[in-house]
């Protein structure tokens, strides 16, 4: 590795480089977990955008964070770790799932797949090991990181079952919604999991870091005739929000990462209740901070709010505007008011192309947060602050019927 | 006995002391020990030979409020400490004996005025200082330490309060001495008392009695008033009677209560359902349930060995892990044919503060040191060497190899001050810290439990937060040196975690 | 010649005094600043020891000067530009380095080549570190309370403090009591496994003392360092324009702006007390120069028992200044060279060149040089913190050229036999052997070498025993004991004569806080 001087003095590169570097035209290149990857493959997202939703996706997901636990105390590991039951995990099965601090609070967020009776995959936004090893003493278990010998790539779109049944050896029409099984494609080795971060049907296929060119080889000229578009990390982050999938240090703090009490968040909190089992047997990192909760209530939700057209429209026509959208999806805090106090704040916002409609991940004090609730939130018109008004939505605002069929 | 309120795992004296206290206040209370014999470190152990009944430490007796409230008189523990301690000697080179008491008595006036007039001035303040501040550690060590969280503060702070305002009373010239000196290192505690390198070295050596400092590291001051508090002063005191009549004491003491303790009962797990205590499992498979259990087992012991790393918090766990235990005193008897040349009392071989940092030095590295602290205390034929540095964990070897060279290093160091030792020796066993966690379950061979140093100590002892004896396992208590109070003999800790005991089940 | 009338005399011309001087001045007040030097700055100098090297002689980074000061002196305005510094790279034995760039994900990526595990200890002790830093930062501004006195100043201090506590979380109380009271090898042990990574973390916790990282103690001092800022980022370092002595004119030219008098080689031989009262200074030269108020930015030790006679002072507070540490342990060594060091792990101009280049393999290594020390040898094999200030600021030397600044750890002040020009020597060739290890070609490029000796430090900066702190941060000579019990608030037990520099709260380094918070207590006795 420290063979030419200062050659490890830039930022790391994933296994696909070498095919999205030419593609990436408008060089719009984004940091991800110390890579560089596209932010954008035009200058404009909608296309990439229009194939998450219309047709198939291609996007190298790489960066994320992968792990390898395995031996006779992986699933107790795992258990101990998460609010989930792992133990009742079927082999093959993928559970989505936040995970905490003793406090009760997320840490972060990420993927569990059970490869077998003992051995497990974690896929994490932040680097992972130290926790894990913290978690492990006295369990017999080998943790290993596979981040960067493994590649992974995030197949999106209503065509991505086509495309895929196209270049795989074993179809995918039985795979069902979080569940993973291992393929060949491209005449490599992978294994393929109906997961994704963009609320349509989609695949995430992860593979040896040597296969990644003939896998993403393979899969783009399968996906030729479908309309298959390689994708930035842009255009996901929009789809995100509408499939209501919140981002770890944008729509929460987490709980390692925050300077003071108020800025940590629970599961709860973030509208992950249904992943905290206070019913399994034994200790788990978190179990009586969120027994705690679970019994006394949040103080807050992460909840949608759609801001109505027409009184968006109005508050730019009171200044002569027609409403001004911004092109991708916003990260900054916006104040949501209810009678012209406080009640909370939106932290992604993004102008939702499928649904023509404006919508937030908010975060809104009890009790502001039920379904329907009428609420204003800050825009910035012409330099001065308006408020705009909107409605209480539960999350996902867009999830097609396909997408777990 | 079947279904105890309380089992106590341990029967070391500090696990004795709380389960009598607890008896005493009617709880049915059962002891756990895993020898054969109770004790812990008061109790030899047959594979020592000749000197199976020497216990590892020197002296040591009881609060006399422990003696009190036990009624340990009652059981044959002599109703006061012995009263001649004895004196503390250090060989000079010149072949004289620098001869200390902790008073002002004229044979140690004397014998420091040989070394230099203007120590021997300073010695009744040196004396008087000393008393007060270990007075005020012992008050210290009585009051229970609350977390750190302004609700808890608020709620248990009066004790720590009163505490500050006690310090103040010592008056402003021992107020800033004391606040100073427990940060000191012996070195600069020493040197700004007095002048005589071999009167600095003699007290320097206390400062760093039985815990991995050397003369030069911060803290020796904490270990030279803690030593102190505990020996009353300077050389060792023993209860009249020795180590076994304690241990007996509180033996008859626990069962005249109603306390049962069983002995050859090795606890294999501490029974733990969702961060509940439930009781222990024996390592013969047995199970007993209660709804209390202290340990008396060191905290890293209790905490991941018999509860497991698996039913705690992580950040706790790695705390646990992190509580610095690295014993480094080994202990040699020599069976002599009694013409050893030994003076009674405590003897300590400590030429020089640097002669102490130099011994220091080699534990750093993981090697014995060539040339060593030693402390020797005889009973006629038997010579007890406290051997320091010895450290647990060895670089580039193990015990069994270092064995000899520890039992040649200390015989060669005493024979040098006494030439008649050499000659007299009989039999020779060793301790060393490996010895000590395999036989007495000290971890890596930690004497306290817990290095005595200023990160451990006070409501940091064993760790941040949980010096008040409880564990994030509800109903699971620590009451073993290794907590706040505890360090030495002297029953402080398994008083206090019995009180805490007590105090919680008061409030129901 | 008669007595010249002035409202406050400032003895010693170091950033302190200045700071004092500048602060007074911009209170309306008349002030002189007497300097034994025919230059200022004390340990704060950059001086051209060979024409058209420029040599920070003594301290040589900076990152712990008061904003506030930056800011109320308007010292930008006055010619002060702090440079960032924002690597280290660590030589290692195998020919490979380790480097703490200024990208996080850089750094990281260079961490996880040694180690995965150290990697992820490395942000979370960041943070963790930054939090204890912030919560234990509000310390520096305030006035230290006598605990022993019952006055209505010291409770209302009392207080204050009382409030900045409770205003911690629980754990921060845990971490900073932790931190002050473990050694800098304990607390990096519990979070890291990579000998480098630990050496060079270490090394903060020793800078300025007479420890070794497995003291207790030193994990303070490196939560010390980790106080700076620059533009608000924690434990950020930087070079000033023109080395350090560009701090201490900037300050210099502030001063004068406000109106200070400034008047070099001028060294003070007493302070005059008069009815129990300080009234001025006489100078070696037998001047005497009035005034309402005296405050010293020397050391404690000059300040109190060269300054003043001992029958001016209680018992205690004698005892006390006598007992105060000052054991020097540090050295310099400044190189003018005809090229840059080559370093063969990283060869080629580089942005190695551009930071810090710390010699520290391993804790053991330093703890090693710290044994040398503490029986009165220099260390064999130092603990050197090197920067190249040429790459930073290209007025340092001439074109081409370069000069570098070492800092080098243990040379201990009672050095066996004594310092002399023979000793000197050796201790340079260590250190230039040392770093020959690492960089061949550093013998062949050396044109100029100037070697400084805790013993030249009392000589140059008139700093007793030359330790660069004024007295080494030890737990019982911090806070409220720094420099004695009850005289931690800056004034002294003589009336009128006040004590404001690196010897007295907050402690060493260029932070300034000392004459600032000095001044201000100077002001409020003001009637």
């Amino acid at each position: 590795m420290n063979d030419a001087p200062y050659s490890l003095y830039r930022l790391k590169r994933t296994p696909f480089h070498e095919r999205v570097a030419p593609l990436c035209l408008p060089q719009n290149w984004r940091r991800w977990a110390g890579c560089i990857t596209v932010g954008s493959y035009d200058l404009g997202i909608d296309r990439e955008y229009w194939a998450i939703r219309d047709a198939a996706a291609l996007i190298d997901v790489s960066p994320l964070m992968k792990y390898l636990v395995e031996g006779p105390d992986a699933a107790r590991l795992l258990d101990r770790i998460t609010p989930r039951n792992i133990h009742k995990m079927a082999i093959g099965q993928v559970f989505y799932t936040g995970w905490c601090d003793d406090d009760g609070k997320l840490l972060d967020d990420g993927t569990v797949t059970r490869l077998g009776e003992r051995s497990f995959r974690l896929t994490s936004a932040e680097p992972s090991l130290r926790w894990l090893a913290m978690n492990a003493v006295g369990m017999d278990v080998t943790i290993t990181e596979a981040t960067d010998r493994m590649a992974a790539l995030s197949l999106q779109g209503p065509k991505s079952r086509a495309v895929l049944n196209r270049c795989c050896e074993d179809g995918l029409d039985t795979l069902r919604f979080f569940r993973m099984a291992p393929n060949r494609l491209g005449g490599r080795s992978v294994t393929i999991s109906r997961t994704g971060y963009t609320g349509d049907l989609g695949y995430e296929i992860w593979m040896d870091a040597a296969d990644a060119l003939p896998v993403w080889d393979a899969i783009m000229a399968a996906g030729a005739d479908h309309g298959i578009v390689p994708c930035g990390i842009l255009a996901m982050d929009m789809a995100r929000v509408e499939a209501g999938l919140f981002m770890i240090d944008v729509d929460y703090t987490a709980a390692n990462h925050a300077w003071i009490a108020g800025q940590k968040s629970s599961p709860y909190e973030m509208g992950l209740g249904w992943t905290v089992n206070l019913d399994k047997p034994g200790y788990f990192v978190g179990r009586r901070a969120l027994e705690r909760e679970h019994r006394e209530g949040s103080a807050w939700r992460l909840v949608g709010l759609e801001v109505d057209w027409e009184g968006l429209e109005r508050v730019y026509a009171e200044v002569g505007l027609p409403p001004q959208i911004p092109g991708t999806a916003v990260r900054g805090s916006l104040p949501v008011m209810r009678d012209r106090q406080q009640v909370g704040y939106a932290s992604t916002s993004t102008w939702s192309p499928i649904l023509k409609k404006y919508i937030a991940l908010v975060h809104l004090e009890r009790p502001h947060f039920e379904p329907g609730t009428r609420v204003e939130i800050e825009i910035t018109v012409e330099h001065h602050r308006r408020y705009a008004p909107g409605t209480v939505v539960a999350l996902p605002f867009y999830e097609p019927e396909w997408k777990k069929k | 006995m079947a279904n105890p309120d309380i089992i106590v795992i341990g029967a070391g004296h500090n696990g004795l002391v709380a389960a009598t206290y607890l008896a005493r206040a009617g709880r049915k209370v059962l002891v756990l020990e895993r020898r054969e014999v109770p004790g812990g470190q008061l109790a030899g152990d047959a594979r020592i030979g000749a000197f199976a009944t020497r216990p590892i430490h020197a002296g040591g007796q009881l609060r006399a409020d422990i003696v009190r409230d036990l009624g340990l008189a009652n059981h044959g523990l002599a109703s006061e400490a012995s009263a001649d301690a004895g004196a503390y000697l250090a060989p000079l080179p010149d072949g004289r004996m620098l001869r200390l008491a902790a008073s002002t008595d004229a044979a140690t006036l004397d014998s420091i005025r040989a070394l230099s007039p203007r120590d021997a001035e300073r010695w009744p303040e040196f004396v008087r200082f000393m008393n007060s501040a270990a007075a005020y550690l012992e008050a210290g060590q009585a009051t229970p330490m609350p977390r750190l969280a302004n609700a808890d503060l608020l709620e248990q702070g009066r004790p720590l309060a009163a505490l500050a305002w006690k310090l103040r009373r010592l008056g402003r010239t021992d107020m800033f001495r004391f606040m100073r000196v427990l940060t000191m290192s012996a070195v600069e505690f020493a040197e700004e008392w007095f002048e005589s390198e071999p009167l600095r070295a003699a007290i320097g050596a206390v400062a760093i009695h039985g815990v991995s400092i050397g003369s030069m590291s911060a803290g020796g001051g904490y270990v030279l008033i803690h030593n102190w508090l505990n020996r009353g002063g300077l050389a060792h005191r023993g209860t009249r009677g020795g180590a076994q009549d304690m241990v007996n004491a509180l033996v008859a003491a626990l069962r005249a209560r109603g306390g049962e303790l069983r002995t050859s009962a090795p606890v294999a797990q501490v029974l733990v359902e969702r961060q509940v205590v439930r009781g222990v499992r024996l390592e013969s498979g047995e199970e007993i349930l209660a709804g209390t259990v202290l340990s008396d087992a060191d905290p890293r012991r209790t905490l991941l060995g018999l509860v497991g790393a698996p039913e705690l918090p992580p950040e706790f766990v790695w705390q646990a892990q992190s509580i610095k235990m690295r014993g480094s005193v080994a202990k040699v008897h020599v069976l002599t044919d009694g013409q050893h040349g030994i003076p009674g009392g405590t003897v300590v071989i400590a030429p020089t503060t640097k002669y102490l940092e130099r011994a220091y030095d080699a534990a750093k590295y993981g090697q014995v040191s060539e040339h060593p602290y030693l402390e020797l205390t005889h009973s006629g034929d038997v010579v007890s060497i406290h051997y320091q540095f010895a450290p647990y964990s060895l670089r580039g070897g193990d015990w069994q190899a270092m064995r000899a060279t520890l039992e040649r290093r200390a015989i060669a160091t005493v024979s040098e001050r006494f030439a008649g030792f050499r000659d007299s020796i009989r039999e020779v066993r060793s301790i060393t810290p490996f010895d000590l966690e395999q036989t007495w379950a000290l971890t890596e061979g930690d004497l306290n439990h817990g290095q005595l140093i200023l990160d451990q100590l006070l409501f940091m002892r064993p760790i941040p937060g949980w010096s008040d004896h409880r564990t994030p396992v509800d109903g699971l208590y620590l009451c073993g040196s290794g907590v706040h109070g505890g360090g030495g003999v002297s029953g402080v800790s398994g008083r206090n975690a019995a009180r805490r005991v007590l105090r919680v089940s008061a409030r129901g | 010649m008669s007595a010249q009338q002035y409202d406050a005399i400032v003895i010693g011309a170091g950033h302190n005094g200045l700071i004092a001087a500048a602060y007074l001045a911009r209170a309306g007040k008349k002030v002189i600043v007497l300097e034994r030097n025919p230059y200022i700055g004390g340990a704060t100098s950059t001086r051209e020891i060979f024409p058209g090297y420029r040599f920070t002689e003594f301290s040589y980074v900076v990152s712990l000067l008061r904003p506030e000061i930056i800011r109320d002196l308007e010292l930008p305005r006055h010619g002060l530009k702090i440079l960032p510094l924002p690597s280290t790279v660590t030589p290692m034995d195998n020919g490979d380095y380790l480097a703490a760039w200024e990208d996080h994900d850089l750094t990281r990526r260079e961490i996880y080549r040694h180690s995965p595990r150290d990697a992820e200890a490395t942000d979370e002790y960041s943070r963790v570190m930054a939090r204890a830093a912030k919560a234990i930062k509000p310390i520096l501004g305030v006035v230290p309370p006598d605990p022993s006195s019952l006055s209505w100043r010291d409770l209302a201090r009392l207080l204050q403090l009382g409030r900045f506590g409770a205003s911690l979380s629980e754990q921060e109380r845990y971490r900073i009591a932790k931190l002050m009271m473990q050694s800098a090898g304990d607390l990096l042990d519990e979070w890291f496994e990579f000998d480098p990574l630990k050496g060079t973390k270490s090394a903060s916790g020793i800078i300025g003392t007479f420890l070794g990282p497995r003291s207790p103690g030193t994990a303070y001092v490196l939560l010390h360092h980790y106080m700076g800022e620059i533009d608000g980022a924690f434990r950020a370092w930087g070079f000033a324009k023109g080395g350090t002595g560009g701090i201490a004119q900037a300050i210099a030219n502030s001063a004068k702006a406000l109106g200070v008098e400034l008047r070099l080689s001028a060294p003070v031989e007493k302070v005059i007390v008069t009815g129990g009262r300080a009234t001025g200074v006489a100078l070696a030269n037998g001047d005497e120069l009035k005034a309402k108020v005296v405050m010293s930015a020397a050391d404690p030790k000059r300040s109190f028992l060269q300054f003043l006679d001992p029958q001016h002072l209680p018992d205690d507070f004698l005892a006390a200044i006598r007992n105060f540490r000052v054991r020097g342990s540090s050295g310099k060594v400044n190189l003018a060279l005809s090229e840059l060091p080559q370093f063969t792990c990283l060869p080629g101009e580089g942005p190695l060149h551009r930071g810090a280049i710390s010699f520290s393999p391993s804790i053991d290594y330093i703890e090693r040089a710290y044994d040398d020390a503490k029986y009165g040898r220099f260390s064999e094999r130092p603990y050197i913190d090197a920067i190249i200030p040429s790459m930073i600021d290209r007025d340092m030397a001439p074109p081409g050229h370069h000069v570098m600044s070492c800092f080098v750890q243990y040379a201990p002040y009672d050095i066996e036999g004594g310092w002399d020009d023979a000793r000197r020597e050796a201790f340079g060739e260590a250190v230039i052997s040392t770093i020959e290890r690492h960089a061949p070609n550093i013998r062949r490029a050396i044109v100029g070498k100037q070697v400084i000796t805790p013993k030249d430090i009392e000589q140059m900066a008139g700093i007793t025993g030359g330790n660069i702190f004024h007295g080494e941060l030890l737990l019982h000579q911090l806070f409220f004991l720094r420099p004695a019990p009850q005289w931690a608030d800056f004034r002294t037990p003589v009336p009128g004569y006040y004590y404001g520099a690196s010897g007295a709260h907050p402690g060493g380094g260029i932070m300034g806080a000392n004459g600032r918070l000095a001044a201000l207590e100077v002001l409020k006795d003001w009637r």
